[in-house]
This record gives C-alpha cells, structure tokens and sequence, in this order.
C-alpha cells in the first residue's frame, strides 16, 4: 500500500489470477471438509482459509492494495477490533453445554 | 474514477481542504456502510456459533449432493460475477459505456442466477419440513433460525445488489450516471462476495454430513 497516492490500475490477468486462486481456495475448503479431523480443527481451517480469500477479496477486488494506506488503517482494524470484542462469549457458549440435564 | 469525481484540493474554494484519503466522498460512503454491515454480519455469525457451540444436539444435514454441490455451485457463480464485475468497472474508466454496460449485465444475471439456486435449495429444505422454529431431523430447532436468518439476510444482499447494478447499468448507458457510480456499486458487490466466503463454510460446510 502507498502512503500517500494510488497506484495505476493493474492488468487484468492479476485480477482473473486473484479469481482462480479464490476458487482454488474453495476446493481446498470443501476438501477440508471431508477430511476426519476434530470439529476445532477443521473449524480453524476453515477460518484460516475464509480469512485468507477475504483478504485477497479485500486486497484486489475491492482495490484496497492500490489505495491510500490511510483507508485500509482507518477500515480494517476497526472491524477486526470489533470482532474481538464479540470474542467475549465463547466461554459463555462452553458453559451451556455443561448445563444440560443428562439424557434418560 | 469518472470525470465527475472531484476530490477536493487546497484552493478549490472556500471551505474545501484535500481528501486524506484521496478519494471521492461517495467512495469514502459505500466503504462506510461495508464496515457497519460487515460487524452485523459479523455479529449474526458469531450468534450463529455461540448457538452451535451451546448446543448439545446441532444436526448436521447437509448431504454433498444436492446441498454441498448447489452451494460450490453458487460460490463460483458469486465470484465469477465478482470478476465480470470488474471488467465492468475498468470498462466504465476506460470510457467504454457499451462494454460496461453488458459486464454490468453479465454481473446482475449471474446474481439472479445465485439467488434463483439459493430460493430453489429453500424450497427444498421448506417442503423437508424446515422452518425457523423447527428441526424435522429432530435437532435442536435453532438451526433452522440460524440458517434462514444467515442466508435470508446475505440474500437480501444480493438481490439488492441486483437492483443497484440495473440501476446503474441502465443510468450509465442513458448518461445520467458515471464511471465513479460503477465502482461504488462494484465496492458493495465484491463486500456481498466476500460475506459469502464466510457464510458458505461457516454454515454449509461446517454443517456437511
């Protein structure tokens, strides 16, 4: 990212790149998915991979990487400080599962 | 960025002063609004796993074929109308009305095509006995909740989405809107993309059978 101006418009093909690495991305989360891993570990992959195609949707589709630095700085720590900040309930969700009354 | 779009600088009048952020104001908007919709989305799926995780008996019912297979479908569909999208922008900077007109349209007929498969996979599930407040695998009924409220809400999205890119595809092509319009538009489909990259393996996949 610039400081302080935007870049010239990139060529076309990093776009269609950008789009077959996304789907590439997708396939790899429906493998994922059929793979026999603990529910956690698959939830964190699929996480993980979700964070990197919104990164890369962020980034090239939605032009961020060719903005002003400013815009991304003012943007994305505002809605990830947000985010964790919803954090605070998983303990709470935990809790409830060892609230349930045993099966007869 | 269009003709129009004049971002101020030192001297342009009286109260102007230059943009930190070097963009026009209706840019700085939609990026404005993405960020709120992305904290309520944002905070819609975190219910959505607060219920999971609470939940002792989630049920887990989607098959690969058909529910797996239409969502990989309606996942490619959404990020190849993200690239038409695009080519439509760059076509609208480039002055080039006509091309940008038809990715325009490419964009919103691959939309259409998204929600159409989306209502026909609710309608399936609707006729299978789901609704928001029940479950006819015998689950906690909270899955339909989440599901319908999660993909109701993104749906909503995409069909006004939809709207928007007619809208400014029919208005560009008349002259009364410009290249600076497609882009604003573009912004709000790519972030209607970029949710879905988190609904589809949040909700489908981690719900696969």
């Amino acid at each position: 990212m610039d400081a302080t101006r935007t870049h010239p418009e990139p060529r076309l093909a990093l776009y269609v790149a950008v789009w077959a690495g996304l789907l590439l991305i997708v396939a790899a989360e429906v493998g994922l998915t059929y793979v026999h891993l603990p529910v956690g570990t698959r939830l964190a992959g699929l996480l993980a991979l979700a964070c990197v195609e919104a990164g890369l949707g962020l980034l090239y589709f939605m032009h961020l990487r060719f903005e002003r630095a400013i815009l991304f700085w003012s943007l994305v720590p505002t809605l990830l400080f947000v985010l964790l900040l919803l954090d605070h309930l998983w303990p709470d969700a935990l809790r409830l599962q060892h609230l349930r009354p045993p099966t007869p | 960025m269009g003709s129009s779009d004049v971002i101020a600088t030192p001297g342009h009048g009286a109260g102007a002063e230059a943009s930190p952020y070097g963009i026009p104001s209706r840019k700085l908007a939609i990026w404005l609004f993405i960020l709120a919709d992305a904290a309520t989305f944002g905070a819609i799926l975190f219910a959505y796993g607060y219920l999971r995780v609470g939940s002792s008996d989630w049920t887990r019912p989607f098959a690969f074929w058909p529910s797996i297979a239409n969502g990989i479908a309606m996942t490619v569909i959404l990020l190849t109308s993200s690239l038409t999208m695009i080519v439509a922008v760059r076509a609208a900077a480039a002055g080039r009305t006509a091309a940008a007109v038809r990715w325009l349209g490419s964009s919103a007929l691959l939309g259409g095509l998204f929600a159409a498969l989306h209502l026909r996979e609710w309608f399936s599930m609707i006729h299978e006995g789901w609704r928001p407040s029940t479950n006819p695998l015998g689950g906690s009924p909270l899955f339909g909740a989440t599901f319908f409220g999660i993909t109701g809400l993104h749906l909503l999205h995409v069909v006004g989405g939809v709207v928007v890119i007619a809208v400014v595809a029919i208005a560009l092509r008349r002259g009364r809107l410009h290249a600076g319009h497609v882009e604003t538009a573009g912004l709000y489909w790519h972030f209607v993309d970029l949710v879905w990259m988190f609904v589809f393996p949040l909700v489908y996949l981690m719900n696969a059978r």
